[in-house]
């Protein structure tokens, strides 16, 4: 439902236009009714290495979660678990209404509605932006061509670079991939969308620009699971801030509570040794 | 064939002889790519037996000469043996198969790894099987990586067909000395082999550079 309200806003034609986009107030569905995402008492281990340790954490429809934490904390890991990138070795997680441990859960069925984006983009090379956009409606949700295509060049208006449709990846800037990873993940019309520290391999002067795409998907109500490092961000947009340590969740709070008064004697060191500067 | 001098009177032999070899590159090269492929798949993707298996397969035959295994072959299918066929060329297009297809798994199954595999966590995110994720996301990709050293691996067997004359097949070399023989020590059935050898390995070369710019993509 968040996607059709994401197709009703005007499509962003330039920098400026776009950030406009996140200042349009939409309530977000009722969180209260019941969780996208609902971990309880997860541990995932690699090896000698407790990667989660019995983490619980609900993200309601609608919501916008920022995990923030050192590397190392298992942000990333609890991120991947919610689409079986990685599986709980104990624990249970339910997205959506769907148990992960569920041995007759079809994987890629549950993957359809959570959409990915990665740090490091993980665009196809071997095809051109709208093909990248193009493959997973086309394959997955058997769309034929013309409506994949209508539906890529949406997505490729919404992110900002209409132009760019039969480029290959590698002659975008890192700021255009990511937008195109992230128009890449919304083609399949995903409920859920979970970035993985998507800003982290950009240079400075193109973080914004995909921030600013995340804030209006986040201000037209996608749920958003977000591991970052964009205090900014998470402060601006984030209904909730989760910090991670040692494989653990320490604190949780809105972003006010968080970064002006956090409990936590981990929380107040790790927000000193990033908030220095 | 006025252009060979001494050699007018076995054209016919040459011709029958160039052919054989274009024959022996074709046959082999197919079947090595269909091994190779398969064996490489099952080498990435298979489980520890048959990966071992694959393994013990490449070694194996990387590792002895192809005259060896060419006249094995060719004694083993004998009518004194398993009586399937006294013919050189089968045995000749068994050995080289085999043995170019040992070259091929290692080249197919380098460009399968030297994809990135969060090019496949990528794709099963957006809910494509693993075989779709391969298919359309980690072949297309693995192939550019293999065309040249494919390419090398053909002309390799261009060349590697001479060595079939050594179990009777009537190739190029064969015919060279049938001819230089009946003639009584004239070298220009040599020259005429060279330059025919030439004309198979020269445009091949040609081919695969092109082939390769083609499908180059900046990564």
């Amino acid at each position: 439902m968040g996607f059709r309200a994401l197709l009703a806003f005007p499509a962003p034609m330039n920098q400026d236009a776009r950030t406009d986009i996140g200042s349009a107030g939409v309530s977000r569905p009722d969180t209260a009714v019941r969780p996208m995402i609902e971990a309880r008492g997860v541990d995932k281990r690699f090896g000698s290495f407790q990667a989660l340790r019995r983490v619980s954490l609900e993200v309601g429809r609608g919501e916008v979660v920022v995990v923030i934490g050192p590397s190392g904390s298992g942000k990333s890991t609890l991120l991947r678990c919610v689409n079986r990138l990685e599986t709980a070795d104990s624990g249970e997680i339910v997205v959506d209404g769907r148990k992960l441990s569920d041995p007759r859960l079809d994987v890629n069925e549950l993957r359809r509605e959570i959409g990915v984006v990665f740090q490091s983009f993980n665009l196809f090379p071997h095809m051109t932006v709208l093909q990248n956009l193009m493959l997973a409606p086309m394959r997955v949700r058997k769309l034929d061509r013309a409506a994949a295509e209508a539906r890529a060049r949406k997505l490729l208006d919404k992110v900002g670079i209409p132009e760019k449709s039969d480029a290959r990846p590698t002659q975008l800037s890192g700021g255009q991939q990511q937008r195109v990873a992230i128009a890449r993940a919304l083609c399949m019309e995903p409920k859920i969308m979970l970035f993985d520290e998507p800003t982290s391999a950009l240079d400075p002067e193109m973080i914004k620009e995909v921030l600013d795409v995340m804030m209006a998907l986040a201000h037209d109500g996608m749920t958003m699971m977000v591991v970052s490092h964009e205090m900014g961000f998470a402060r601006e947009v984030a209904d909730r801030v989760v910090f991670m340590d040692q494989g653990e969740i320490v604190e949780v709070g809105t972003p006010a509570e968080f970064f002006q008064d956090p409990e936590q004697e981990r929380t107040k060191r790790f927000l000193n040794t990033i908030l220095r500067h | 064939m006025g252009l060979f001098g001494g050699l007018d009177a076995n054209s016919q032999l040459f011709i029958q002889g160039y052919f054989t070899t274009i024959t022996l590159t074709v046959a082999a090269l197919g079947s090595a790519l269909v091994i190779g492929t398969v064996a490489a798949s099952a080498r990435v993707w298979g489980g520890p037996v048959v990966q071992s298996f694959v393994r013990g397969y490449v070694e194996f035959f990387r590792n002895t000469p192809l005259l060896v295994q060419l006249l094995f072959y060719a004694v083993l299918l004998a009518p004194a043996n398993l009586n399937i066929t006294r013919d050189p060329m089968v045995a000749a297009i068994i050995g080289l198969s085999i043995y170019t297809g040992a070259y091929v798994t290692e080249v197919v199954r380098s460009g399968i790894i030297s994809v990135d595999p969060r090019q496949i966590e990528a794709a099963r995110s957006l809910g494509l099987s693993q075989l779709e994720a391969l298919r359309f996301v980690v072949l297309p990709q693995a192939i550019r990586t293999v065309i040249p050293p494919l390419g090398n691996l053909s002309i390799a067997l261009v060349k590697n067909t001479a060595i079939a004359g050594g179990i009777a097949a009537t190739d190029l070399l064969k015919v060279a000395g049938i001819i230089e023989s009946r003639t009584g020590g004239d070298f220009t059935p040599y020259i005429a082999i060279l330059v025919a050898y030439w004309t198979l390995t020269l445009p091949l070369a040609w081919a695969v550079s092109r082939l390769e710019r083609r499908l180059a993509f900046a990564r």
